[in-house]
């Protein structure tokens, strides 16, 4: 009996007690973010959009080697010394052209291995989370700068650099293979000289 | 009221169905658009979150957006349901849960239907909303929504019980069935309300007062479970029955059943509101008496009444977010092992101290 | 017409169709539902007739208290649900003469009686007397039938425990 009224007074009590806290909690400030509103701060080294800066990329691969899920693919052209890319920042010389240098961002898993070989620093991890897209293919970010033309152009030329390089080189061999005959019979003719003397 | 309607509209048969709808239009729809909100801020608040705040300025056009989607939303019907019942039961639990508002006495110009048994109109009226959750829980022809529509009704069943009896000291206290005649036994100051004893004098009135408090805090639990709110929400018990009763409900049809929670709401409010805090009068007397302008004073006696339901309905989220759910034996044990007992104990006390 | 008229033809209505459908539904949990219609026009109809505290008790005992009780019986024994009930038309000749000879009976009995009819104004609420009377003059019977509901319920009790053996 005496259990019964302890009960019945212990069950008021502590629906008091528990209306008490929510009570003091309906005026605690709220912790929500509002999230498009405000937004949330990042963390220091946080992990999330990829970014290249095309002015530094050599054009080495090795972020593509580094990727786990081959998300990076880079296509490369070698430059004619008339027409070179430039220089880094840090002031080393591109020898290549970077024709094709996509990142498909829907497979990343921003492990950030990219980051760490690439030799010029030029790609990183971005602190932009909102990318979302309608469609897939949206999700493959070009960074190459050259246009369609410019690639066609560079190609031209590098070949024409190499066909004149090769025409150089057959030009060099003949002259060399010319010069080895003249001196073979400059060395013919001197003999003579010799013996005449 | 009603005769002033049919000055109006020179009508005694539109004068009747416009006072029949003026409480839906007056009370109950602004109320759920209100409710709904404050129920969703509330709950937000309490959980130190900020709820909805994109629809309008922190979200008050919320409940708007809400009806306007429902509004549009598909009717759903599942093949296997029984059709005629599934769409008869939310209009079944919404007249019940409407037409108990048929004898509030809202203010002393707007008092309803001023019959003498009132009291018994509203906890008799409440079983038609009993019959229609039962309803709609068969015809879905969904196991959770007749495990729904069972608890539902053997809860509501066990929890008249409490109600009855404490309405039942109630009418000893009174010695009326009449809502209206009991607001105006607790007219003048809110010591005279009956959870301070009432009109009652001397000694009696000392004696009264704890009893009139126990009896308050019984019949708010009971009606509380009456209505399946939390913590006597098992009938809807998301984590284990979907939805409970209304499961298979989409669209407006479920709009009816949610209109008709919040109704009974605000309706088992009002029946406290009158039966211990003076229904419609004022606490301090009125500003329409001192300033001697008439027409003011029924305005503000709706204004009290509305904010004493309001207090209720409040005090019932409260609790909403507070406690977690009963289990079905702990519910049952709180019905009959405690309210019970108890009420019966304070219908005899309050039946002799009214003899003395 | 008078709203009178108008209200009592509605529960009129009501109460005959429901009760039709009572008889005639091939569910038995359609014939349950439609019980509870018949239920409130009746009610409605004891209104009209200045009977209110009979029309509520008529609510809530029986679509409160019995009509649920049927309800429960009737959705937790399955298999009732299950069962097809026949109710179609047997030996309908037979009925039909039966029918019209009650009828006439009825119908003869009603018009030849002289019914006495007196001037008799309806109070307003029947409560006050009902209640007076019931602790009063049948107060021995309120009594004895608040005993017998006792005695049922106890039974009840009795009979759902569970025994310890």
């Amino acid at each position: 009996m005496k259990q019964y009224f302890i009960n019945t007074w212990e069950g008021l009590w502590t629906v008091l007690v528990g209306m008490k806290i929510t009570f003091k909690h309906l005026f605690d400030p709220a912790v929500t973010i509002q999230y498009p509103d405000v937004k949330p701060t990042m963390p220091e080294r946080a992990r999330n959009r990829l970014f290249v800066n095309m002015d530094d990329c050599i054009g080495c691969d090795q972020c593509a080697r580094a990727c786990p899920v081959n998300c990076i693919s880079i296509e490369t052209l070698k430059s004619t010394p008339d027409d070179t890319p430039g220089e880094t920042s840090q002031g080393k010389k591109k020898a290549l052209w970077v024709t094709k240098f996509d990142i498909d961002i829907a497979k990343c898993c921003f492990c950030s291995l990219c980051v760490y070989p690439c030799p010029t620093e030029c790609i990183e991890m971005t602190k932009v989370y909102e990318f979302s897209e309608f469609e897939r293919n949206d999700l493959i970010y070009k960074f190459a700068v050259l246009t369609p033309e410019e690639i066609t152009d560079k190609t031209q030329k590098y070949d024409e650099f190499q066909a004149a390089k090769e025409a150089e080189k057959l030009a060099a061999a003949k002259a060399k293979a010319e010069k080895a005959k003249q001196d073979a019979a400059k060395k013919a003719d001197d003999n003579p000289d010799k013996k005449a003397e | 009221m009603y005769n002033f309607l049919i000055d109006i509209f020179g009508s005694p048969v539109i004068a009747f169905f416009v006072a029949a709808a003026l409480p839906l239009f007056l009370f109950i729809l602004p109320y759920a658009l209100i409710a709904v909100l404050a129920e969703r801020k509330v709950s937000a608040h309490m959980q130190d979150r900020l709820g909805p705040m994109r629809t309008g300025y922190h979200g008050i056009f919320q409940t708007v957006a809400d009806i306007l989607k429902l509004i549009q939303k598909e009717d759903i019907t599942a093949n296997s349901i029984d059709r005629t019942l599934f769409n008869f039961a939310p209009y079944l639990v919404f007249i019940g849960s409407f037409a108990a508002f048929a004898v509030l006495p809202f203010s002393s110009f707007f008092v309803g239907s001023s019959i003498d048994i009132g009291l018994f109109y509203f906890l008799a009226i409440s079983s038609l909303v009993v019959a229609g959750i039962l309803m709609g829980g068969w015809s879905s022809n969904n196991k959770y929504s007749l495990l729904g529509a069972m608890r539902s009704v053997s809860q509501i069943i066990s929890y008249e019980i409490p109600t009855a009896i404490v309405v039942l000291t109630m009418v000893m206290l009174t010695s009326t069935l009449n809502l209206d005649t009991i607001t105006n036994q607790q007219t003048a100051y809110f010591w005279n309300w009956n959870i301070l004893g009432g009109a009652a004098t001397g000694i009696a009135k000392f004696l009264l007062i704890p009893l009139m408090f126990a009896a308050f805090i019984i019949i708010f639990i009971s009606t509380l479970a009456e209505v399946n709110r939390t913590p006597f929400d098992i009938p809807e018990a998301e984590s284990e029955l979907v939805s409970g009763f209304f499961t298979e409900y989409t669209g407006m049809k479920f709009a009816m059943f949610f209109l008709a929670e919040y109704a009974n709401m605000l309706a088992v409010s009002f029946l406290i509101t009158v039966l211990f805090f003076g229904g419609y009068h004022s606490p301090f007397g009125y500003l329409g008496n001192s300033l001697g302008i008439e027409w003011l004073v029924p305005i503000e006696q709706g204004v009290w009444f509305a904010t004493k339901g309001l207090t209720f309905v409040l005090v019932q989220m409260w609790l909403r977010w507070t406690l977690p759910r009963l289990r079905v034996d702990q519910l049952m044990t709180v019905c009959w092992k405690y309210l019970i007992p108890y009420s019966v104990a304070i219908l005899l006390l309050v039946g002799f101290i009214t003899l003395i | 017409m008078e709203l009178y008229d108008i209200i009592f033809y509605l529960f009129a209505a009501i109460t005959i169709v429901s009760g039709i459908v009572v008889v005639n539904a091939k569910n038995i949990v359609h014939s349950a539902f439609s019980l509870l219609l018949t239920f409130f026009g009746v009610s409605g109809i004891y209104v009209l007739l200045g009977a209110d505290f009979l029309a509520i008790v008529q609510i809530m005992v029986y679509v409160g208290g019995i009509l649920i009780l049927l309800l429960f019986g009737v959705m937790l024994t399955n298999k009732i649900t299950d069962v097809e009930i026949r109710s179609g038309s047997f030996q309908v000749f037979p009925a039909i003469i039966g029918l019209a000879a009650f009828a006439a009976i009825l119908f003869g009995v009603m018009t030849s009686t002289n019914w006495k009819t007196e001037s008799f104004e309806i109070p307003a609420t029947t409560t006050f007397q009902l209640g007076r009377l019931l602790i009063s003059e049948y107060a021995l019977v309120f009594e004895l039938l608040g005993i017998l509901l006792l005695v049922a319920l106890i039974g009840a009790a009795s009979i759902a425990r569970r025994d310890k053996e």
